[in-house]
């Protein structure tokens, strides 16, 4: 049997891979790059929520920035109101763009909590309607993915143009950091770090658990072959709204922890490049793989910020590229080349015999 | 704000002007989707590389006009069949490997949009590039209270002229017999000699050469840049989506969603209008996943 296709093996990958990840910021003392690091686990999770619906769920989802864009314009309103207080209740762009007073949907986001959890439920909700709508309309394959894109693209419309309340193409500045009651979190710091790797940690065994469970058997089979799964009398259109809409959830929290890293949201966030970029990180890593789609951002987003500075010019070129490669010949990624490497190691020895063995041969992120 | 304006002032002369400059848009939408609809509705391939052919066609003219100095009206079949050459390579050298997965052909253009995005932008830069067209079709004509450029005028003449030209082809010749037929299904059509691949082929071509065509049209429209195609891709995409995919589809919303944009642009503005155009058509699409004609074909 296949080791690559071990659940306990798996399990062990995780856990070996993120207790190397938890310790780097005992070795790293430099904010500047653990800042980057976390912003690289925002990208994985990101990836993360694209390989649970794209790779399980078989639904090619383009307008991931959607999910992603307004958990971070909800959470930069929070840390924004954070910054305002009775003598000064408006964000001065707000000012600037000649409001008398704070538009009606800013007002939730004075209290921290409320914010914090609008800016998880409006973009999880947004995913369960547009799902849902789309979905019992039996719209899927590609022409989901070209209607996700438009949705995309109607959003960035929106965000630019109610400049007086978004700040349009400038975006949210919060000025401070996050604070959750007395506790303030510094994005340079450890903790900001661990924060991310927290959730991610959480995604990862959430999205795990959920692709073993018998909910994801169904997944994967309506994958496969949807029509089939109807006439075994499950209720397709449920399943399908179910994924699309956790997989917007993950990208709403790592849209919130983005915020928290970088204190600037702008509509950039919906631009259909870093959409489509979310579905190249998980498609080069595997996106049949939540493990191949987290190394997939790592590898990306590490390559770009160290090769990008390089070949600045041709980053783009050698990405699209590369992409154009992988389609052709690695459906499934750069993880499919450590299944079939492992599955040839794998042959004639007994069941679990070299488990040990497992997390070394898969590659880890260059750090 | 946006929604506050609604039905303040209605003025009738002013919305005729608006109900014509929506037949103009309708057409550039639909000029832009012509590729796009043959591509989807006869080979089934989503290809995303559709906006950077629209925006090799407008380099294409600007180059043939900055460097040999051809006048406009040959700068466009010429874009054309530069485009054309663009995507029988393509075709040959990535696409047919990937016809039996669709979605992948998706993934593949996106890359190849990405390499040909970059590509022109290392050769020509990022700055904007003009074209030149003869001064009669730079002016504006009157016609009672309504004011239209004539370039306008022009685009939508040729979309007329080519929309008539692709329903001459596709059912009036042999070619357009076979295209139909193996629309159809591919496998019955082979087994009476129709040459499946060759017409795949031709079909990607033919559509890349009229994303060519509507590239070097746009680029007096509008300046060239490399990200140009971006701007007509996402629109291009709806046309096809809500008219099915089919030729008659693709004309009857363009010139619905063109009109909308419009009218709704006069309520509002442009970017407003754009957001609740597409909300009209997840809705639409909720009610009609199919699209306005679909073919009453087998399904890819």
């Amino acid at each position: 049997m296949n080791l690559y296709h071990k659940v306990s093996a798996q399990w062990l990958a995780y856990l070996v891979f993120y207790a190397v990840l938890a310790m780097v910021p005992l070795v790293v003392s430099d904010n500047f790059l653990l800042n980057q690091l976390s912003t690289y686990g925002v990208f994985a999770m990101l990836a993360l929520s694209v390989s649970l619906c794209w790779g399980f769920g078989g639904i090619l989802n383009l307008g991931q920035g959607i999910p992603f864009g307004l958990g971070a314009y909800g959470m930069a309103m929070t840390m924004q109101m954070q910054s305002q207080d009775e003598s000064n209740p408006m964000p001065p762009f707000m000012l600037n763009n000649s409001l008398d007073h704070l538009p009606l949907f800013w007002v939730p986001f004075g209290n921290t909590t409320v914010g914090i959890v609008l800016a998880l439920v409006v973009p999880t909700l947004f995913c369960a309607i547009f799902g849902g709508l789309m979905f019992r309309a039996r719209v899927s394959g590609p022409f989901f993915a070209i209607m996700t894109l438009a949705m995309l693209s109607a959003w960035y419309t929106l965000i630019l143009d109610i400049q007086p309340y978004t700040n349009g193409v400038n975006g949210i500045t919060p000025p401070a950091a996050l604070k959750l009651g007395e506790l303030v979190v510094d994005p340079y710091s450890p903790g900001a770090y661990w924060l991310v790797l927290g959730l991610l940690i959480a995604a990862t065994v959430v999205a795990k658990l959920m692709t073993l469970s018998r909910f994801g058997l169904v997944v994967q089979s309506i994958r496969n072959d949807a029509e089939r799964v109807r006439f075994l009398g499950y209720n397709v259109a449920g399943y399908e709204t179910a994924i699309y809409t956790v997989s917007g959830l993950f990208a709403a929290v790592a849209g919130c922890c983005w915020v928290i890293l970088t204190q600037y949201v702008s509509p950039a966030q919906f631009d259909t490049t870093f959409s489509l970029s979310i579905v190249i990180w998980a498609g080069i890593g595997g996106r049949m793989s939540l493990m191949g789609a987290i190394l997939g951002a790592f590898l990306i987003q590490g390559a770009q910020s160290y090769l990008g500075d390089a070949f600045l010019n041709t980053w783009l070129l050698i990405l699209g590229g590369f992409f154009i490669l992988v389609v052709r010949f690695l459906p499934k990624g750069l993880i499919g080349l450590v299944e079939s490497a492992l599955g040839r190691i794998s042959i004639g020895s007994k069941k679990g015999g070299n488990g040990v063995s497992a997390p070394r041969l898969y590659p880890q992120p260059g750090e | 704000m946006a929604v506050g304006s609604f039905f303040t002032s209605f003025d009738l002369s002013a919305f005729i002007n608006a109900l014509i400059l929506g037949i103009s848009i309708a057409s550039i939408w639909l000029i832009a989707a012509l590729g796009l609809t043959i591509i989807y509705g006869a080979v089934g391939v989503i290809n995303m590389a559709h906006g950077e052919f629209i925006m090799l066609g407008a380099y294409s003219s600007y180059m043939l006009q900055s460097f040999l100095g051809l006048p406009f009206l040959l700068c466009v079949p010429a874009s054309f069949l530069i485009v054309v050459a663009v995507g029988l390579i393509l075709e040959r050298g990535l696409i047919r490997y990937l016809y039996k997965r669709p979605l992948d052909t998706l993934l593949a253009t996106f890359g190849v949009s990405l390499v040909l995005m970059q590509g022109v932008r290392l050769i020509f830069g990022s700055d904007p590039k003009y074209l030149a067209v003869p001064p009669i079709f730079s002016s504006n004509i009157q016609f009672a209270f309504v004011n239209i450029s004539v370039f306008r005028v022009v685009v939508l003449l040729v979309t007329i002229a080519v929309v008539v030209a692709l329903w001459a082809l596709f059912y009036r010749t042999r070619f357009g017999v076979q295209v139909r037929a193996v629309m159809q299904d591919k496998e019955m059509a082979a087994s009476f000699g129709v040459n499946a691949d060759r017409v795949y082929m031709l079909t990607f071509a033919l559509g890349a050469g009229l994303a060519g065509l509507a590239g070097s049209l746009f680029g007096v429209l509008n300046i060239v840049l490399p990200t140009m195609g971006a701007a007509y891709v996402v629109q291009a995409f709806l046309v096809v989506v809500v008219g099915g995919g089919t030729l008659a589809g693709s004309v009857a919303a363009g010139g619905a969603t063109g009109e909308l944009q419009s009218i709704f642009a006069y309520f509002t503005n442009d970017t407003f209008a754009r957001f609740v155009l597409f909300v009209m058509i997840v809705v639409f699409l909720r009610i009609r996943p199919q699209g306005l004609f679909a073919p009453s074909a087998k399904r890819r």
